[in-house]
C-alpha cells in the first residue's frame, strides 16, 4: 500500500513538475520567413507624408521575418510606373503599389505579375478596378477612403466654427484620377454646409517640394482678406499652412484650416492653434498592413482586406497624447 | 599711296580709299593698297594701328564704312561678303590662335566649313583623309614627326599647327593668304617652321598679307613693307630699301609722336 | 591645280603620287583606344556582374532586362539628343516639359471626344466608329506630339542663337513655361489612353516584336544609330563639335553658328517628342508631371557616358551605356536591399566616380595631381 501511494505520488509530482516547468525555446518560424515584400512609400526618404509609412512597413517586416525592399518614387506616377516594373523583375513575393498612376496604368502589368505568381496589394491611394479583378488573389487596400475622409474633414471643419456664406479655399490635386477624390469630399462637404468654396490647384512643382506653397497661400491670403477658411487634403501643404498664416499676419483662430497627416509642423500647427482640424491617416497603418497583408496571403492565401485607415481627426484638444508619437515618426 | 605692280597680272587684292568706323571713332581711313599675285607683303604698326581691323574687312569677318575693295580684278560687294565668300574667291586667313579646334583630329581641321560631301550631306571620311594626308604629310613635312591625320591638333606643336593651317590655306587654292601675327609666343625652333612656310606660299605662286610685330623676321621675309599708323597707311618699303636699324629708328619715332600727340 | 596644292611654277607637273606617306600602322592599344565606348562598356559589364552577385534573384533572371529594355528607351533618347547638344557646348534643361507637353498632345489627340475644343469631331460616331477615329486621331497625335516637341526646340533656338540668352537660362526658363502650359490645357487631369494598345500607332511604337522584344527598344537603337552618323559622318554633326570645340574658330572658318544651333535646339525638341510618345504609349496614361524625373538621371546617364562637359566632342555609345547603368543601379541598389535613405548616397557617389574616371582617361595629367601633392 505504501508503495502504491509513493508510486502514485511520485509519478503526479513529476507531470504536475512537468506542466509547471518552462516550455524548452525552439527556434520560432516566423510567418514571413523567406519572403520579400517590395513597398511603394510614394515621397523622398524621411520625407513628412513618407516616415511613418517606411517605419510601418519595417515593423511589420521585422515581426514577421520578411525582407522589405523600399522604393521612392517622389510622388511621381511615371516612377511609380517603371519601379514596378523592376519589382516584378526581382521576382518577390509581393508587391505594394500606391495608386497614383491609375488603373489603366497598372492594369496590364498587374495581371502580368499575378500571372508571374507575385502577390500585389496597395495602400493610400484605391485602384478600385485592380481592386475588384484581383481582390481573391490578395489584392487588398489600406489607406483612406479619400471621398469620405475629405468630406469628414469638410464637416470638422464646419464643426470648428463656419457659418453658412463663409469664403473658403481649397488647394488640392483635383486633377489626378483617384487622389483627387479627397479634394472633391473637403470641396463637396464645405459646399453642402453652405460655404462659398474657391479653388486652387496644386502645381507639380509644390506637389513635390511643398514649401514654395508658402508665398503662394501667403500672396491668396492677401488678396482675400474676408477668407475664413482654408482646407486641402495634401499632407505637405497641410504642415504649411502655419507659417504662410503666421507670415500673412493672422492671428491663430482667424481661419479655420483643414488638412491631413501628422507631420512634426502640424503638431506646432495642432499646439498653437494655428491648425484646426486634422484628418489623420494613420499613414504607419498603410505601411504595416499591406506587408501584412502580403505575408498573410503569402503564407495562407487570405484574400485582400480593405482597411479604412482614416477613420478620425485630430483636433488641438486631442494632440497633446499624440506628440512623442508623431516625433518619432510613427504617427 | 599706290605702287604700281610689274607683274602685269591683276592684283590679288586691290582696296580703294577703304575707311571704317566705329560709332565716332575712326579705325580706319583713306586706305589704298595693292596686294600684288605673288609677293609677300608685311604690315607692321604699333597696337591700335588699325592692322586687325583691315584685316577684318579683307577676309570677310566685317564690312567697311566706305570705299571699295577688288579681289582678283572683281569688285566686292560688301552687303555679300562672308568668310565663306573670302573663301571661294580665294582670300584665307591663319589667325594668331591658328584658327583649329583644338580637340578635333587634323583631318577635320582640314576641311571644317567645307567638307567634301555626298547629296545627303555625309561626309566623305576617306576621300577627306587621304588628301588631309598628302597635303599634310607629304607637302608641309609632317612626315617625321610621327603624326597622322587622326591626330587631335591639341597635340602638335605651336608651329606645327601654323603649318596645318596653312596648308589647308594653301590646298583650297588661296590666290592670297592672310597671316596674323603667327609667330606670337613660339619657340624659335617653332618660328623658323612658320617663316619657312611663308616662304614656301611664294613659292608656290600665291601671295600672302602678313602682319608681324617682330621687326626683324618681317624686315627679312617681306617683298614689301606697309606701315600703319592710326588707322592709316604711312608708309611702304620695298625689300632693300631700309636696313633693319633705319626701319626701327622709323617705327620707335612714330611711336615718340603718338606720346607726344597723347 | 594638282592635289597636292603645289602650282606648277615652273610649267612642271609634280608627280601626284611620289610625296604621299603610307598610313602609319596603328598598335594593339591605340586601336583598342580607337574604339567608342570600350571603357564604358567595361564600367557596364563590371556594373552587371556586381549586381548580380548583391541581388541574383533579379540580375540572373530574364524579367529586368525586359524592364530595362521598356523603362529605357524615353530616357535614351533625349539622352542622345543632349549628347550633341553638350558636345555642341550648350545645354538643355528643357525636355522634361516637352515630354509632359508632346505626351499632353498626342493623349489629347486619342481622347479627343474629352477635349472641350476637339469633341466636336466626335460628333455622329459611336462605338466601333468611335474607336476607329480614335485610332486615326491616335496617328495625328503622335506626328503633332513630335511637331510640338519641334515648335519649343525651335524657339529655345532662337532665344539661345539669335536673342543671345546662355542655354542654360533659356531652357531652364522654358522648362517652366511649357510645363506651365501642359498642366492649364490638360486642367491639371491626367489622361487615361484606355483601348489605345489595340491601336495601330500603338503596335508600332510599342508592340512587341516576336511576343517579347519591345519596339520602343528597336526604334530607340534606331535614332541612336542615325544620331552616330550624324554627328560623327555629317557635315551637321561636324558643325556641332567645332561649335562646341571653340565658336571663334568654327565662325572664321565659315560655320553659320547661329543657324546651327537652332538647327540643333529644334532636333532636340523632336526628340523630346518622340520621347514624350513612347513613355505616354507605353504608361497608358498622360500625367501632368511625367518626365519630370528625368531631368537629373539623363544629365547622368550623358556624363557617366563620357561626353565632356567642356564641349568639342561627344559619344553617342557612352550615352547609351550611361544610361543602362544609370537605371541598373537604379533598381538595383534597391533589389539589393540597400536601405531607401541610403539611395541618393549611393548614386551620387557612383556619378562621382564615373566623371573622374573619364576626367583622369581624358587628361591623364589631372590624375597624378590627385594623387601627387604639387612640388614647390
Amino acid at each position: 500500500m505504501k508503495t502504491t501511494a509513493t508510486t502514485l505520488g511520485v509519478i503526479v509530482a513529476a507531470t504536475s513538475m512537468l506542466a509547471l516547468a518552462p516550455a524548452p525555446t525552439v527556434a520560432q518560424e516566423m510567418l514571413g520567413d523567406g519572403m520579400t515584400v517590395y513597398v511603394q512609400m510614394g515621397g523622398n526618404p524621411g520625407g513628412p507624408a513618407t516616415l511613418p509609412r517606411a517605419n510601418g512597413a519595417k515593423d511589420a517586416a521585422r515581426h514577421l521575418g520578411a525582407e522589405l525592399i523600399e522604393q521612392y518614387s517622389g510622388w511621381l506616377p511615371d516612377v511609380m510606373v517603371r519601379q514596378f516594373r523592376e519589382a516584378v523583375a526581382a521576382g518577390p513575393a509581393c508587391i505594394v503599389i500606391m495608386g497614383h498612376p491609375g488603373n489603366d496604368a497598372f492594369a496590364d502589368l498587374v495581371d502580368e505579375a499575378r500571372a508571374d505568381g507575385i502577390i500585389v496589394t496597395s495602400n493610400n491611394t484605391p485602384l478600385s478596378e485592380i481592386y475588384d479583378s484581383h481582390v481573391g488573389g490578395g489584392f487588398g487596400y489600406a489607406g483612406v477612403d479619400l471621398y469620405t475622409g475629405g468630406y469628414v474633414t469638410a464637416q470638422n471643419m464646419l464643426k470648428a466654427g463656419l457659418a453658412e456664406g463663409d469664403q473658403a479655399l481649397v488647394y488640392g490635386l483635383l486633377g489626378q484620377a483617384e487622389r483627387g477624390l479627397s479634394t472633391r469630399g473637403l470641396k463637396e462637404g464645405l459646399e453642402e454646409g453652405g460655404v462659398v468654396v474657391d479653388y486652387l490647384e496644386i502645381s507639380p512643382e509644390v506637389n513635390n517640394d511643398t514649401s514654395l506653397v508658402v508665398p503662394i497661400l501667403v500672396a491668396y491670403l492677401e488678396s482675400n482678406p474676408d477668407l475664413k477658411a482654408i482646407g486641402t487634403q495634401h499632407g505637405g501643404v497641410t504642415g504649411q499652412l502655419p507659417r504662410a498664416l503666421e507670415l500673412a499676419g493672422k492671428a491663430p483662430g482667424d481661419i479655420i484650416t483643414g488638412g491631413i497627416d501628422l507631420a512634426p509642423s502640424t503638431i506646432d500647427g495642432l499646439q498653437d492653434g494655428y491648425t484646426s482640424v486634422v484628418l489623420d491617416q494613420q499613414l504607419y497603418l498603410q505601411g504595416f498592413l499591406p506587408v501584412m497583408q502580403c505575408v498573410l496571403t503569402g503564407k495562407y492565401g487570405f484574400s485582400g482586406l480593405f482597411t479604412n485607415t482614416g477613420a478620425g481627426v485630430v483636433t488641438p484638444e486631442t494632440i497633446g497624447e499624440l506628440v512623442p508619437l508623431i516625433e518619432s515618426g510613427i504617427r | 599711296m599706290r605702287v604700281a605692280q610689274d607683274t602685269g597680272a591683276a592684283p590679288a587684292v586691290r582696296m580703294e580709299n577703304i575707311g571704317k568706323r566705329y560709332g565716332n571713332v575712326v579705325a580706319l581711313k583713306n586706305i589704298d593698297l595693292e596686294i600684288g599675285g605673288n609677293e609677300i607683303v608685311g604690315l607692321i604698326g604699333d597696337n591700335g594701328a588699325g592692322k586687325s581691323t583691315l584685316i577684318k574687312i579683307l577676309t570677310g569677318v566685317e564690312a567697311p564704312t566706305s570705299g571699295r575693295m577688288y579681289v582678283r580684278g572683281k569688285p566686292v560687294d560688301f552687303a555679300d561678303y562672308s568668310v565663306r565668300k573670302a573663301h571661294e574667291l580665294g582670300v584665307e586667313t591663319v589667325y594668331q590662335e591658328s584658327s583649329l579646334g583644338d580637340k578635333q583630329p587634323l583631318w577635320r581641321n582640314f576641311f571644317v566649313g567645307r567638307n567634301l560631301t555626298n547629296r545627303w550631306g555625309f561626309i566623305k571620311v576617306k576621300e577627306q583623309k587621304r588628301i588631309a594626308r598628302q597635303v599634310l604629310m607629304g607637302a608641309i613635312g609632317f612626315r617625321g614627326a610621327g603624326l597622322d591625320v587622326d591626330a587631335t591638333v591639341g597635340r602638335l606643336s605651336g608651329g606645327e599647327r601654323q603649318g596645318v593651317a596653312i596648308g589647308r590655306a594653301m590646298h583650297f587654292d588661296a590666290d592670297l593668304i592672310v597671316l596674323d601675327e603667327p609667330t606670337v609666343a613660339l619657340a624659335v625652333m617653332e618660328v623658323r617652321k612658320v617663316l619657312d612656310f611663308i616662304a614656301d606660299i611664294k613659292q608656290s605662286g600665291r601671295a600672302c598679307l602678313y602682319i608681324e610685330h617682330t621687326l626683324a623676321q618681317v624686315h627679312q621675309l617681306a617683298d614689301r613693307l606697309l606701315i600703319m599708323d592710326r588707322g592709316e597707311i604711312v608708309r611702304i618699303y620695298r625689300q632693300g630699301e631700309v636696313s633693319l636699324d633705319e626701319l626701327t629708328n622709323y617705327m620707335l619715332a612714330l611711336h615718340g609722336d603718338q606720346e607726344a600727340a597723347a | 591645280m594638282t592635289a597636292t596644292g603645289r602650282r606648277d611654277v615652273d610649267g612642271v607637273e609634280p608627280d601626284p603620287l611620289a610625296d604621299t606617306p603610307a598610313a602609319p600602322r596603328r598598335s594593339l592599344m591605340a586601336r583598342l583606344d580607337a574604339i567608342e565606348g570600350l571603357p564604358i562598356l567595361l564600367v557596364f559589364v563590371i556594373v552587371l556582374v556586381v549586381f548580380m552577385v548583391l541581388a541574383p534573384g533579379t540580375f540572373l533572371g530574364h524579367r529586368i532586362y525586359k524592364s530595362l529594355l521598356i523603362t529605357a528607351p524615353p530616357l535614351l533618347i533625349v539622352g542622345l539628343g543632349l549628347t550633341l547638344v553638350i558636345a555642341a557646348g550648350e545645354i538643355d534643361l528643357s525636355f522634361p516639359s516637352v515630354i509632359a507637353l508632346s505626351g499632353f498632345v498626342f493623349a489629347a489627340c486619342y481622347r479627343f471626344d474629352n477635349v472641350p475644343y476637339l469633341a466636336f469631331l466626335a460628333d455622329g460616331l459611336e462605338g466601333e466608329a468611335l474607336q476607329a477615329m480614335k485610332f486615326r486621331m491616335a496617328w495625328l497625335g503622335m506626328v503633332l506630339a513630335v511637331a510640338v516637341g519641334g515648335l519649343i526646340g525651335y524657339v529655345n533656338g532662337l532665344l539661345i542663337a539669335r536673342i543671345g540668352i546662355p542655354s542654360i537660362i533659356a531652357t531652364l526658363a522654358t522648362q517652366f513655361l511649357w510645363r506651365g502650359v501642359a498642366v492649364v490645357v490638360a486642367a491639371g487631369l491626367s489622361y487615361s489612353l484606355r483601348g489605345v494598345k489595340d491601336s495601330a500607332v500603338w503596335q508600332v511604337t510599342s508592340g512587341r516584336l516576336f511576343d517579347w522584344f519591345p519596339m520602343q527598344a528597336v526604334w530607340s537603337l534606331l535614332i541612336a544609330v542615325a544620331l552616330w552618323f550624324v554627328l560623327n559622318r555629317h557635315r551637321f554633326g561636324e558643325a556641332l563639335l567645332f561649335i562646341g570645340d571653340n565658336q571663334q574658330v568654327a565662325r572664321v572658318m565659315g560655320i553659320d553658328v547661329a543657324k546651327e544651333k537652332i538647327r540643333l535646339f529644334t532636333l532636340m525638341g523632336l526628340l523630346g517628342g518622340v520621347s514624350g510618345v513612347f513613355l505616354t504609349a507605353e504608361n497608358i496614361t498622360f500625367y501632368t508631371n511625367q518626365g519630370q524625373g528625368f531631368l537629373l538621371l539623363v544629365i547622368a546617364a550623358v556624363f557617366i557616358g563620357g561626353t565632356s562637359i567642356f564641349g568639342g566632342s561627344g559619344t553617342i555609345v557612352g550615352t547609351v551605356f550611361g544610361t543602362l547603368i544609370v537605371l541598373v543601379v537604379q533598381s538595383g541598389i534597391v533589389a539589393a536591399g540597400v536601405q531607401g535613405f541610403w539611395n541618393d548616397v549611393v548614386i551620387g557617389l557612383i556619378f562621382i566616380a564615373a566623371v573622374v574616371f573619364h576626367l583622369v582617361v581624358e587628361r591623364p595629367e589631372r590624375f597624378k595631381g590627385l594623387v601627387f601633392a604639387p612640388r614647390g
